[in-house]
């Protein structure tokens, strides 16, 4: 079972910094925008504290739950922290498969393979908190094994 | 080969009757205020008569321009007055052809044709309009050069069998049995809001009794007439069904006003769904829907789900027969959930009961305005007849060649799916799941009805039954695709096997 990089805590954490940050200036706007000040100074403070200590415990469970695995005939993947998710998307079922780099995976250093089936539900499974150089390699070791298990029936 | 020359004149009608009104009321107003109510009105005759030209110009020029070609592996469509479409469909990809035909269109025998592919949710070409009796040649002609150029033009040799039909009686069950028990459930609920507002400008004396007999009456009231407007409803579509197999093909026919002629690629069945509800199933009696990729056949054009049946109501026997029909399942046998789980939803149904309950009383404490808050609590004794019925309508079962799952108590659906058509594997546990050692594994396809969230699933199942069933679901899906690509490649001539079926 492969582990994500141990960097993608940070990249979650800054996500849920981001977060935080969001909702702290609209609760900061709207404690005087629409309460015209009655609420605590401090409740911005507060709900930012609050939400980010809560996005970076959960980063780091993330990662502790966070396991995938490139099997004979498919690929298997095992997540989530409430609710427990584990998929297994059959090679012949691949559609297609992108690699890519969001701004803040960038400025971490990390990127995200995502593969798509025709399912309705499960269409897209992401695999994030790869190294660049490993992304491009799962997403070629993908494909080579998509196209050798040939989807002749993909729908 | 060209469009009905009817549609001219029929378009001409239909597009102009509105816009001309539109028009001669707008220009009229506007006009006259500028140069008098004569001067108003001969301008708006003189307009109008430009637009009605202008109309009749551009429907002459769309009927002159659009060509449709059957070639023997595609569909080709030539069409458009100032922006030219060139458009080939490949035969092997088209899913349904479906016809339609309104009151005045049955009237002037043209039809307007659809044909579905598996990509996108938009219909993939349009045809509006040839005669009725093209629009059957194209559907049959298609489904024959679908299976090969080898077998085309054996038309005798493909035999037609009835499968299923609605007599008048029969269609007058199934409007009886339109009858949704949500409805009146959702109503009460809806009511007894409205009441506990209204409460307080009620007279006080024996206010209670008059507020609960008021909502009863008002919710059996409103319940009736959603009856009877659903059974004219279920009438109105279902007039007249014919169920039958051609080659490997359903075609279906139906509907009082509008008639739907849809056909259905046996090959490209996704998921079969046998739905009931606790009236259907005292008197014995089922539904079935057959879902295609990214397509539910009769399904457009503002229809509901309900209209996507292929067996709108039969026996259950026979509705389970015929299903066996579209995919030899077998009788499924099910494996119940864990008992312990009927605790769970114990749980669930008195924590919910306790939290509206709650709810009310804290809205009474602040408003003090008389709501019985306790009544959610007289619902207490059902609890643990719900938590049974939940967990005894749920199941999966493992056949040969398909998984079959069941839930819901008002609603129940029973999904068919075939191992081969399995796209992913699920198994998710919430963390309430966990506590019970229980999960959910569901059995992804390509089919549509899916996106509303009714999946095929095994819920709650034992923990380990679901990481056991998880790897199953997923090895018979790879030994049943390998034996398909062997029938393939030993040229076994099965309808089931002959296409290379999905999308790419």
């Amino acid at each position: 079972m492969n582990r994500l990089h141990p960097r993608v805590r940070r990249l979650w954490a800054a996500q849920a910094l981001l977060l935080a940050a969001v909702v702290a200036v609209a609760v900061f706007v709207a404690g005087r925008v629409v309460f015209d000040g009655r609420i605590p100074a401090g409740t911005p403070l507060a709900v930012f504290a609050v939400l980010a200590l809560a996005g970076v415990v959960h980063a780091a469970l993330r990662y502790r739950v966070w396991r995938y695995e490139i099997r004979d005939d498919a690929i298997y993947l095992e997540r989530g922290v409430v609710t427990r998710v584990r998929t297994v998307v059959p090679f012949v079922r691949i559609q297609h498969v992108d690699s890519s780099r969001g701004p803040i995976e960038r400025v971490v250093g990390l990127a995200s393979v995502v593969v798509y089936t025709a399912g309705s539900r499960g269409a897209d499974v992401t695999v994030p908190g790869l190294a660049p150089d490993g992304a491009d390699d799962l997403r070629e070791r993908l494909k080579r094994l998509a196209i050798r298990a040939e989807g002749e029936d993909a729908v | 080969m060209n469009l009905s020359p009817l549609t001219v004149p029929y378009r001409i009608l239909q597009r102009g009757a509105s816009v001309a009104v539109a028009a001669a009321v707008a220009v009229a107003s506007g006009a006259s205020a500028l140069v008098g109510a004569i001067g108003g009105v001969a301008v708006a005759v003189v307009l109008v008569g430009v637009a009605v030209l202008a109309l009749v110009g551009y429907e002459l020029a769309r009927y002159r321009r659009y060509e449709y070609e059957l070639t023997a592996d595609t569909f080709d469509i030539r069409s458009g007055v100032f922006a030219r479409r060139n458009r080939e469909i490949p035969l092997r990809r088209i899913q349904n052809v479906d016809i339609r035909r309104g009151v005045v269109q049955r009237l002037l025998g043209i039809a307007a044709v659809d044909f579905e592919t598996a990509g996108g949710s938009e219909t993939e070409a349009a045809i509006r309009y040839v005669s009725f009796e093209e629009a059957k040649r194209l559907q049959g002609e298609i489904r024959r050069l679908k299976r090969g150029a080898a077998t085309a033009g054996e038309e005798a040799a493909e035999e037609s069998e009835l499968l299923f039909s609605l007599s008048n009686g029969d269609l007058l069950l199934v409007g009886a049995f339109a009858f949704d028990l949500r409805v009146p459930g959702i109503l009460l609920f809806l009511f007894s809001g409205v009441g506990s507002v209204l409460a307080p400008y009620l007279p006080d004396s024996g206010g209670l009794v008059v507020l609960l007999g008021g909502v009863a009456a008002i919710a059996v009231g409103v319940a009736l007439v959603s009856w009877i407007v659903g059974a004219l409803a279920a009438i109105v579509n279902y007039y007249g069904f014919r169920l039958t197999r051609v080659g490997d093909e359903l075609q279906y026919e139906r509907g009082l006003f509008q008639r739907y002629d849809g056909s259905i690629p046996l090959d490209k069945v996704q998921t079969l769904t046998v739905t009931d509800d606790p009236l259907k199933r005292h008197f014995g009696y089922a539904t079935l829907a057959v879902e295609t990729a990214g397509y539910t056949p009769g399904q457009g054009q503002g229809q509901g789900q309900q209209s996507a049946s292929v067996i709108p109501l039969a026996s259950r026997d026979r509705v389970f027969a015929l299903a066996n029909d579209v995919e030899a399942f077998g009788t499924p046998e099910f494996e119940r959930p864990p008992k312990r789980v009927r605790r769970r939803y114990a749980v669930r149904y008195g924590l919910a009961l306790a939290v509206l309950a709650g709810a009310l009383y804290g809205v009474e404490a602040f408003l003090a305005a008389g709501i019985p808050w306790y009544v959610p609590l007289s619902a207490a004794p059902l609890v643990p007849v719900a938590a049974h019925a939940k967990w005894k309508h749920r199941g999966y079962w493992l056949g040969d060649s398909h998984v079959v799952t069941r839930n819901g108590v008002l609603k129940r659906r029973t999904k068919v799916v075939p191992y081969y058509r399995i796209q992913t594997v699920i198994d998710s546990r919430t963390a309430f799941q966990r506590r019970w050692r229980v999960a959910t594994v569901t059995a992804d396809t390509a089919g549509s009805l899916s996106v509303a969230g009714h999946d095929a699933a095994a819920v709650d199942v034992d923990a380990e039954t679901a990481t056991r069933l998880r790897e199953t679901l997923s090895d018979r899906l790879r030994t049943a695709l390998a034996a398909r690509k062997r029938a393939t490649e030993n040229g076994d001539p099965s309808p089931a096997t002959a296409d290379g079926g999905g999308d790419g």
